[in-house]
């Protein structure tokens, strides 16, 4: 999967807005300094999807679909750094 | 008026919007707010009637009383009048040239108010309204330019003869 264009990457970054602004949650970053964290972790996600593929065992590798071990993925995040946190 | 008085304070809730980007009523801890996103140009406008009291020589004030999500950045503010009078169709915008105050900074713990002053010059920079004029008012977060990550909360406006 090629980089997202910046659109989309304008529309990661809004949503987050939208997500921390939900919630009331302090942010000390400017919109400039987020937009190039986005661009950052997606140039990133780019670079290094094939190795989180490989790290995924062969029978979850081909057994789930791309979006079900990118969700996967979010949950392994979500709660190595958000709700396990 | 002398200079100073209070003309009018505009509740977040008595506004009205336009059909796109549009801010939305919200809360914060129970207080009623306009949020102002950080993706598109949001507007509100509010309609009053310019107090009898208006003296109309010097001009007013604008005052935007808000709170930011964000504890770093700036935020960048348009307002512009509308006289609704004689001739103006209601189905048409006939807003004066926006002024504007940018590069406001936001306080440094998120919910802190803030307010900001737009000054308007009695004549065309307030569209001519004068004392019992119907008239509009357009704020604008012109968040294309501005650096506040999230929404801007706007709870009252404060017009001020100048």
């Amino acid at each position: 999967m090629a980089r997202l264009n910046a659109t989309d990457l304008e529309g990661v970054r809004a949503e987050f807005a939208k997500d921390i602004s939900r919630v009331r949650e302090p942010i000390s970053v400017t919109k400039p300094e987020l937009a190039a964290a986005v661009d950052g972790l997606d140039q990133y996600m780019n670079e290094s999807q094939g190795l989180i593929n490989a790290a995924i065992p062969l029978a979850a590798r081909t057994g789930l679909t791309t979006p079900q071990k990118a969700r996967l993925l979010l949950h392994v995040i979500n709660k190595r750094y958000i709700t396990g946190a | 008026m002398a200079a100073d008085d209070t003309l009018a304070t505009l509740n977040a809730f008595s506004f009205e919007s336009p059909t796109t980007n549009y801010a939305v009523a919200d809360t914060r801890n129970n207080r009623r707010c306009l949020a102002f996103s950080d993706a598109a140009n949001d507007v509100a406008y509010w309609s009053h009637v310019m107090p009898q009291a208006y003296v109309g020589t010097t001009g007013v004030d604008v005052i935007i009383h808000w709170s930011a999500t964000a504890i770093t950045g700036d935020v960048d503010w348009d307002v512009a009048f509308e006289r609704f009078h004689a001739t103006h169709d209601a189905d048409t915008d006939g807003f004066a040239t926006d002024n504007s105050v940018d590069n406001t900074t936001v306080p440094a713990t998120s919910g802190y108010p803030a307010a900001t002053t737009v000054t308007f010059t009695d004549g065309v920079d307030m569209d001519s309204v004068v004392a019992g004029d119907m008239f509009r008012l357009r704020v604008t977060r012109d968040s294309t330019a501005d650096t506040a990550v999230g929404d801007i909360q706007v709870y009252a406006i404060e017009i001020r003869e100048s």
